[in-house]
């Protein structure tokens, strides 16, 4: 215990090597892991927005057969027109798809998994094997959601809030199976998310390099870290209120009744303490990863390194007392939905420190306009207006108006979607050599890049515009309705821009398979960061370091006058850098 | 000691985080896990004290439906595993293997009892018509609270029968959980003497977990059956 | 014993004894005695709790852990307090 720079075997060293199952499969190296996930997830990013461009058809020409809709069954669209039952099963899938399947494993599956080992200088997580389990049994929940479509009734109709009672008696929405398959779907998954969580926490706490101190964690991980506390624990929420729901659809419980005393309300006081704090697991990675990327692009020093910190975990402590505002017009004690009001409205307070934060970064910085750095800035424009509205519907009156219509449907596409799913591309860019070895096509990613924000900005803003004018979501034909009748020409539009926009998405499918195969070889250090992973050969290999590096200073030391280069990696000793002091251990 | 073998050792961080909190991995990772269950309990009893708050009618009075005497032996075997436990642990950090043995044994066959008696308590209720869904109509319950229908909170029986299932049914589902590791433990790694005085990460990290369900019994005990 | 800091192992013997006699004792509440429901509501809870500490703090050795363990206990109580206590002013307003 004299030495800091005592020598750290490789667990995995020495190892025979593996067969194909335990390698690929069944693996329990976090990089395989995480690109386990990346694959599943992709393609359930795919059914989800497939199943947008349904509900877009039937919104923009409803009644008329829609093109290829002929080989639905009968049940779902007969002759290719979309039914009323089925509509409802594409609006709550989409949804479910969307945050549960698609964005949360993107963000926490994939980058929490690939980056907190690789950026921490760690061999694995701390448990590989839970690892391996976690990716499985939300492998496994994804399969069940899916199995909705494909049996009596088909799929789970109660939107993906499944709101009680509707939700709990199958008498009501109609769907038998599909609403339990929901519910067991989503018990697999809170199981996976928390054996995911507790691998991040305790890999962040005890496995970190030495002279990686918390204040020289990346972002990225500390808003991965920050994240894996919020599933941690929201998730065992979602768990207890889905297995009360599916009791209530199968066992004749009556928790959601109120025929029998239950509490409707209750059901969504439950969903929206887990929800909330989803949300914020749906974007705080996002944030963390934008500004290692923003950084980067810069060539500056990230401005304000600790209220960034200071700011995602404001954003996750707020967050646990907001879930309120998702419920102003649903007779909730309206003295409780003051304190919401209030309370979101603060929460706006870190999120603006953010986002100046990144401005700060980009200013006056040799920006470089890389491709995951376009993303990062796209992230930034998109979450502000998305921001906006959201301190817009948390004043309680301005929210009644605006409740359940597509102003909503509008904010969170913009936090998701423009928040979100660009710094996942930016991400999946960024990373990409780290994982795989090859590089994404610039060209193309640019023009998916300006292309995206194009059409996306066309599908999404008029929304608010349709929102403003009453429209409310979820509805089957807006044509039904008078005065939604002048908006049609507007819904065509959206439409139209919204098939641009899942086309333009086949760009970067194809763009991600074909480097796969065909990109340029990358080098170690393609875009010159200065993270531990990039000490790595690309693609990262098993195991990760021979000898586990030692950190020297923080992860944004670019454009530094104590160096030639334009960036500093963490683990390069300079003469005035001091060998860190290791924590003398209890007992030794 | 040099620095590899610590790093070998099960119960230590791979290398000493700086600041970190000084807890080996698996125990650490332990008390995370019990973190999402605190959550996970907080969901279903959080949904009973609310439920029963907001409740129509009164709820049945203590002792009416469940059977306090043979719930209140079931607490005693909990505490009993427990401190079985925790002598366990204490036996082995001295290197007792012996005293490991008997003690650990002891805990999964409390453990186990405790199981079997709820078991036995919920054959009793579902034969005497308490059902998740309320009493049975036409049992020896439904025509007792249709005598006397505050007594036996006839108004709200579907919600008693909802949450006590509910909340019982899962807290036994982690003991039985923690019977089966346990007995996995047993013959894997306890019989076979493969915990010692420096390496018995295994038993302090499943005793947390033991502790853990004996402590929601605690309040669960309290709740349901006291209140 | 290098695991947490090195302790003393408390008398445990001791500690199933306090459980075995408060859990007697909250037995001895659940019958009919001459105070209000709502006393005996609080004394119940009372008890469970202290029931409760005895387990976290000796058994689960939280009394022997240093402090940023302990937090890690503690964290998740709040917010269980937090929602149990909103959603119950659902009732009182």
């Amino acid at each position: 215990m004299t030495t800091a720079a005592a020598p750290h075997a490789a667990p995995h060293a020495g190892h025979a090597p593996m067969g194909f199952w335990r390698k690929y499969i069944f693996s329990t190296d976090h990089k395989i892991i995480g690109i386990q996930f990346l694959f599943v997830s992709l393609f359930f990013l795919l059914v989800g927005g497939f199943l947008a461009m349904q509900i877009r058809w039937q919104l923009g020409f409803p009644g008329r057969p829609m093109p290829g809709g002929g080989i639905l069954p009968e049940t779902m669209a007969p002759g290719g027109v979309i039914l009323p039952e089925y509509y409802i099963q594409l609006v709550t899938m989409h949804g479910t798809f969307m945050v549960f399947f698609a964005i949360m494993p993107l963000l926490v599956g994939v980058f929490a998994n690939f980056l907190i080992p690789l950026k921490l200088g760690a061999h694995d997580m701390a448990f590989p094997r839970i690892n391996m389990w976690s990716f499985w049994t939300a492998f496994l929940a994804g399969m069940i959601m899916l199995a909705g479509f494909f049996v009596p009734d088909g799929a789970a109709r109660a939107g993906w809030t499944s709101y009680a009672p509707l939700s709990a008696r199958p008498d009501l929405s109609g769907a038998s199976y599909g609403q339990m398959l929901w519910c067991i779907s989503l018990v697999c998954l809170g199981l996976s998310s928390i054996l995911g969580s507790l691998n991040y926490i305790t890999t962040v706490i005890n496995n970190r390099a030495p002279g990686m101190t918390w204040f020289r964690m990346p972002l990225s991980v500390w808003a991965l870290f920050i994240t894996a506390i919020l599933g941690l624990l929201a998730l065992p929420v979602l768990s207890g209120a889905a297995i009360m729901l599916l009791f209530d659809q199968t066992i004749g419980t009556h928790f959601f009744d109120p025929a029998a005393g239950g509490q409707a309300l209750l059901w969504q006081h439950l969903f929206w303490f887990f929800g909330h704090p989803e949300v914020y697991i749906l974007i705080l990675p996002a944030m963390g990863m934008v500004s290692d990327i923003i950084a980067n692009g810069s060539r500056k020093p990230i401005f304000g390194y600790h209220s960034m910190v200071f700011a995602i975990v404001g954003i996750a402590f707020l967050g646990w007392m907001v879930w309120g505002h998702h419920m102003f017009v649903s007779g909730m004690n309206p003295t409780l939905g003051s304190t919401f009001m209030v309370s979101t409205l603060i929460i706006a307070v870190p999120s603006a420190i953010k986002v100046f934060n990144w401005m700060g970064t980009m200013w006056r910085g040799n920006l470089h306009f890389h491709v995951p750095m376009l993303n990062a800035v796209g992230f930034v424009a998109m979450f502000v207006i998305g921001g906006l509205s959201g301190i817009y519907m948390a004043a309680t009156p301005l929210d009644m108006f605006i409740h359940d219509t597509y102003f909503i449907v509008a904010h969170i596409h913009y936090v998701l979607f423009g928040g979100s799913l660009f710094a996942l591309f930016g991400a999946i860019t960024y990373w990409y050599p780290k994982m795989f070895g090859r590089v994404m096509s610039e060209r193309w990613g640019k023009i998916h890049f300006w292309l995206t924000l194009l059409f996306y900005n066309c599908t999404f803003f008029p929304m608010h515009i349709y929102g403003m004018g009453g429209a409310m979501r979820r509805i089957y034909d807006p044509t039904q309705y008078d005065f939604l009748r002048p908006y049609q020409p507007l819904n065509q539009f959206i439409t139209i821009s919204a098939f641009l926009l899942f086309a333009t998405q086949l760009i970067f499918f194809v763009n991600f398979w074909w480097s796969l195969f065909k990109g340029k070889k990358a080098e170690q250090n393609p875009w010159h960061d200065n993270g531990l992973e990039w000490t790595l050969p690309s693609p990262a290999p098993h195991g990760n370091w021979e000898r586990v590096p030692t950190v020297y200073r923080g992860p944004y030391e670019f454009s530094s006058p104590e160096v030639a280069e334009d960036y500093l990696p963490q683990t390069r000793k300079l003469p005035t850098d001091r060998e860190p002091v290791l924590a003398p251990v209890a007992g030794a | 000691m040099t620095h590899a073998a610590v790093a070998a050792s099960a119960m230590r961080p791979p290398f000493p985080a700086e600041r970190g909190v000084d807890v080996y991995n698996k125990k650490l990772g332990m008390w995370v896990f019990l973190g999402s269950e605190v959550m996970f309990f907080t969901a279903l009893i959080g949904s009973y004290v609310i439920l029963r708050f907001g409740a129509p009618g009164p709820w049945a009075l203590p002792g009416k439906v469940l059977n306090i005497p043979v719930t209140a032996f079931n607490t005693f075997l909990l505490i009993c595993s427990s401190v079985s436990m925790v002598k366990a642990y204490a036996a082995i950090a001295n290197g007792d293997q012996k005293w490991l043995k008997i003690w650990f044994g002891l805990t999964i066959l409390c453990g186990a009892g405790f199981v079997a008696v709820q078991a036995y308590e919920y054959t009793h209720l579902i034969h005497h018509g308490f059902l998740p869904s309320g009493y049975r109509d036409g049992s020896e319950l439904a025509e007792l609270a249709a005598a006397n229908p505050v007594m036996y909170g006839q108004a709200v029986a579907g919600l008693y029968g909802s949450t006590f299932f509910t909340m019982t049914g899962f807290h036994g589902f982690h003991v039985t959980c923690g019977v089966i590791s346990m007995l996995y433990l047993y013959v894997t790694r306890v019989l076979p003497g493969k915990y010692t005085k420096d390496d018995h990460a295994g038993v302090e990290v499943v005793g947390l977990y033991w502790h853990f369900v004996d402590l929601v019994w605690i309040i669960l005990f309290t709740i349901v059956y006291l209140i | 014993m290098h695991t947490a800091q090195p302790h003393k192992h408390p008398n445990y013997l001791l500690i199933w004894l306090y459980l075995f006699l408060l859990t007697v004792a909250e037995l001895g509440l659940a019958f009919e005695l001459p105070i209000s429901r709502n006393m005996k509501l609080i004394l119940l809870l009372f008890l469970a709790v202290w029931k409760a500490l005895l387990v976290a703090l000796f058994f689960m050795h939280l009394k022997f852990e240093r402090w940023n363990l302990r937090i890690l206990a503690i964290v998740p109580l709040p917010l269980a307090a937090i929602l149990i206590l909103a959603v119950i002013t659902e009732h009182i307003w």
